[in-house]
């Protein structure tokens, strides 16, 4: 079943001529077309070439904040409805001149401001594993598609855990690199400090093979940095000597259940000759109040130019703040504005002080505070997320939201590479395994998880039934 | 009573390209067609800084005496306007380019800089009516969109209007010899806001008010001395003046209030994340530095040494790279430098003011000029004539020999061709010389004023003049 084959894998079989390069691709059409009214993971469906090359026709999809030339980039948003993108973003360009095909954009939350597609302003993502339940999110849309077979693998955006809480959810692969190593250039801004493009795979090394081909500096986006980096060379190398920290902070309070598949994935790697040790990072406890400050801060300037005048959604009104005013309204969700509000009193005059730049320092803190295990550790590792997905509609208050990043928002803070992968099942859903690794290594991050991943065995997919 | 002004002033940098994209700057281009995913703020696309703007940033600062600091960075002001398509503008709010210089008027008086920072100009907009708020229709071209800008802010250091314009014009030539911005206030190619308050006689101080839109050299003036005025008024009523902007408006001459403090934007400046730390080497600035060309007060103090040339001479000369270059190129033609700068100042400059134009060294060849400095010093044309052949070439372009030609206008100083000129007026003006002869000598001039009118003003009058005398004085029979 072609579905289920990952990325590498279809690349052999039509290497090998055992099937053709459209078959591939027309299959996956086609298992979305029969599967995505189920999950609903597609804002919209498109097919857009690529050139020739290592992926020719294997097909991805891309979450729905990031720019591809003639097709709808709506960020989940009423206020981008109806924009069709001028240009393509580099990432996604990458991926078409290596012969890539997208075949949908994929549903988030609005702005990527969210933990499980429930502020979509379309739809609400399922979880394939159980169609009750949330993805994660906000890059929802590309879990679910990547998990129920749609695509072998989907572009993700993650500002404080949105490509990692959904692979979590979903029990697949999640990968964010390191800020500066893959171009924003054409991902519509949320926090431009923490938002950093990565892929959703079925395996580590198809997260290795992807990010070798979206990464490297590009002059259009200033953050990038140039690094000479193979990601699948030395991938399955032994990691025997190894270190390993588990933070306190990211296993206090965790359920006996989740705490029990963690300590599988302890003993895994300690049968590898990994130590692991339990250290403590103090300032982690400030990093949820901290990015709660930062990403609205950077929101709310990202997000003025929504304004009704040039694109998007317009009213006519008496004035020019009527016309902002009726289109903001209008045009941004709930939680959107709530951040745009957040950041807009944070960055004022009078709170300045007292909130952002308080919050820089301690985001300085906590970047140090990080460093220093690293002179001693490898990675640092624990739960993706402090539970399994939850159903639709279960979570109230926003603060519930904001605290399913609790493990994952450090790594956007930092900048640090880091990678979600499946540990195990809690009440039969799984939960990922958070490996986070110093800034550019990301090279050995993916070598520990890929060790890990062949320790633990393969995981499965869910069955989606039709 | 004491005023004290303080200015802001943007001036566009006359750089190939915008500051943070690869968008032409083309004044002349039709709306909207120099414009990217970057300059009108479509989702997504990213600011890249362009590397001309830091160095014609450096350039200015250095020119202005300002401390040139290795690392900056760039800030965000958010306000919503429909001309600034992100909703915000990157500028260096925290951490500026430069800061500290300053620049020496005329009288010595020095006007202190704070700093010097760079930035993006916003888009053009067009009203149907008087304004945004009265307009039915806006139309916006965002061609002016990202074109880089500097702003330099000077400390509160001038107490009179005549100061604030000469800092002005003074800061425009500094900024036109570096090549850097064209100066232009009536298009916007410099702008300036003038901060101005007053403390009247009993001590009080008014508030700061701004005065914006100010769009010449003249208005900077007028500008600043009408507030002075309403100020100073508002004080003597007893008032209490608001801490305010208003806007110059140069048709009434007044200045009216745009909005008060109370309506002011916050800014929300915050750290722009898109774009890394700004670094710049000591070597680079190092470099900037050595290649700098001569400023216009180094410039006259060098015509004043060099050349003996008088200060106000020397100053004109040198304040317009144009003018200088000019200058300079008729000394190597082995032309007197007094005489040059004369003939420059007093006569080639006067036709361009008079037309209100920018001085054009086409208009006027340099041979030309040449030429005709030549002739009258030889004696061969009249002064006068010279500075009709001037107009003509001004206006013609023609060659000066022509024009000489055509009209005639060489000097007649061969004595045998004068002398039966000069007896035929002598004749003529029998009682004129019975006046001479009984020791009136001041009636030579009107005998030669006759012999130029009879010669239709080729002869040469110094000639004329001594000959007259001799042939009175029966030295010539």
């Amino acid at each position: 079943m072609l579905s289920k084959l990952s990325v590498e894998e279809l690349i052999e079989q039509i290497k090998l001529n055992k099937i053709s390069a459209e078959e591939v691709t027309n299959h996956f059409v086609e298992k979305t077309a029969l599967v995505d009214p189920k999950i609903k993971s597609c804002i919209s469906t498109v097919f857009v070439k690529g050139g020739d090359g290592i992926l020719k026709g294997i097909p991805f999809m891309v979450k729905d904040n990031m720019e591809v030339t003639g097709t709808k980039t709506t960020c989940a948003s009423k206020i981008l409805e109806n924009y069709v993108s001028p240009y393509t973003a580099m990432a996604v360009q990458k991926l078409l001149d290596a012969g890539g095909v997208v075949i949908a954009k994929t549903n988030m939350d609005e702005f990527a401001m969210g933990a499980s597609t429930e502020y979509s302003n379309f739809f609400t993502t399922k979880n394939p594993w159980d169609l009750q339940r949330v993805p994660g999110g906000s890059s929802g849309g590309s879990a679910s598609a990547v998990a129920s077979g749609m695509v072998p693998f989907a572009l993700g955006s993650d500002t404080g855990g949105s490509i990692r809480q959904p692979a979590s959810f979903c029990g697949i692969v999640g990968y964010k690199p390191t800020y500066g190593l893959v171009s924003r250039y054409g991902l519509v801004a949320f926090a431009s400090s923490l938002d950093q493009i990565g892929p959703l795979t079925k395996n580590v090394r198809d997260a290795a093979l992807i990010g070798n081909i979206i990464m490297g500096k590009d002059q259009k986006d200033s953050t990038t940095v140039e690094k000479q980096m193979n990601l699948l060379k030395e991938i399955e190398d032994p990691i025997e000597g190894f270190k390993l920290a588990i933070p306190k902070e990211f296993t206090k309070g965790l359920s006996d259940s989740v705490k029990n598949v963690l300590n599988d994935a302890i003993d895994n790697f300690k049968k590898m000759g990994v130590k692991v040790d339990e250290v403590s990072i103090p300032s982690l406890k400030y990093a949820v109040a901290v990015y709660y400050i930062i990403a609205p801060a950077e929101a709310s300037s990202n997000l003025s130019r929504y304004d009704g005048i040039r694109y998007g959604l317009s009213f006519d009104g008496e004035s020019v703040d009527d016309i902002y005013t009726k289109t903001k309204d209008e045009g941004f969700g709930r939680e959107v504005k709530r951040r745009i509000m957040l950041g807009t009193f944070t960055l004022s005059a009078t709170y300045y002080d007292a909130y952002f730049d308080k919050a820089q320092k301690v985001r300085a803190k906590i970047v140090h505070e990080i460093k220093q295990v690293f002179n001693s550790y490898d990675a640092i590792i624990g739960p993706t997320t402090p539970s399994v997905a939850f159903k639709i509609g279960q979570l109230s208050s926003p603060l519930e939201y904001y605290l399913q990043d609790i493990y994952t928002i450090p790594a956007n803070l930092a900048g640090l590479p880091a990678i979600s992968l499946p540990m195990g099942k809690v009440d039969g859903l799984p939960i990922g395994l958070q490996i986070m690794a110093s800034r550019f290594e990301d090279e050995k991050l993916l070598r520990i998880g890929r060790n890990y991943e062949i320790s633990r065995g393969k995981f499965p997919l869910p069955e989606v039934i039709l | 009573m004491k005023t004290i002004i303080g200015l802001e002033i943007h001036a566009q940098l006359l750089t190939e390209t915008k500051a943070f994209c690869a968008c032409k700057i083309d004044v002349n281009a039709k709306p909207n067609t120099n414009i990217c995913p970057v300059c009108t703020g479509q989702p997504g696309a990213l600011p890249v800084l362009n590397e001309k703007v830091v160095e014609f940033a450096i350039m200015a600062g250095l020119a202005v005496n300002c401390e040139i600091h290795e690392t900056s960075s760039f800030d965000r002001k958010n306000y919503f306007y429909p001309d600034l398509p992100k909703g915000y503008q990157i500028t260096q709010y925290f951490h500026p380019i430069a800061t500290n210089g300053y620049l020496n008027l005329e009288s010595g008086k020095r006007v202190r800089i704070r700093r010097i920072h760079i930035e993006e100009d916003a888009g053009k907009m067009i009203h149907s009516s008087e304004n945004i708020t009265e307009s039915k229709t806006s139309l916006i071209d965002f061609n002016r969109c990202g074109v880089p800008l500097i702003e330099i802010v000077t400390e509160p250091d001038m107490n009179k209007s005549e100061e604030a314009k000469e800092f002005m014009e003074k800061l425009r030539d500094i900024l036109r010899t570096l090549d850097v911005c064209s100066g232009n206030m009536e298009e916007g190619a410099l702008r300036c806001d003038a901060n101005v308050s007053v403390i009247d006689d009993d001590g009080r101080s008014s508030s700061r008010v701004e005065v914006k839109n100010i769009n010449s050299f003249r208005y900077v003036q007028y500008a600043i001395d009408y507030e002075i005025e309403r100020i100073s008024k508002v004080l003597r009523d007893g008032k209490d003046v608001k801490h305010e902007t208003r806007g110059w408006d140069f048709v009434t001459r007044t200045t009216v209030s745009l909005r008060s403090k109370e309506e002011e934007n916050d800014y929300r400046y915050f750290p722009e994340p898109d774009l890394p730390i700004l670094k710049v080497s000591k070597s680079q600035i190092e470099n900037i530095k050595l290649n700098l060309p001569e400023l216009p007060d180094q410039k006259a103090e060098r015509y004043m040494k060099a050349y003996n040339l008088a200060k106000d001479n020397a100053n004109i000369i040198s304040k317009d790279k144009i003018i200088s270059s000019y200058f300079e190129k008729l000394v190597s033609l082995k032309i007197d430098p007094k005489d040059s700068s004369n003939w420059i100042v007093n006569d080639l400059i006067a036709l361009f003011n008079a037309d209100s134009i920018d001085f054009n060294a086409d208009k006027v060849p340099i041979e030309s000029l040449k030429t005709l400095i030549e002739y009258t010093n030889s004696g061969k044309i009249s002064r006068l004539s010279a500075k009709e052949v001037l107009g003509e070439i001004y206006k013609s372009g023609r060659n000066p020999e022509d024009i000489i030609k055509e009209r005639n206008l060489i000097q007649v100083s061969d004595k045998n061709s004068l002398v039966p000129a000069i007896k035929k007026v002598i004749e003529n003006n029998q009682s004129v010389v019975e006046q001479y002869k009984k020791g009136k000598t001041s009636v030579v001039g009107f005998l030669v004023g006759n012999v130029m009118k009879e010669t239709k003003g080729k002869a040469d009058p110094k000639v004329v003049g001594e000959l007259v005398k001799k042939i009175l004085d029966g030295e010539i029979v």
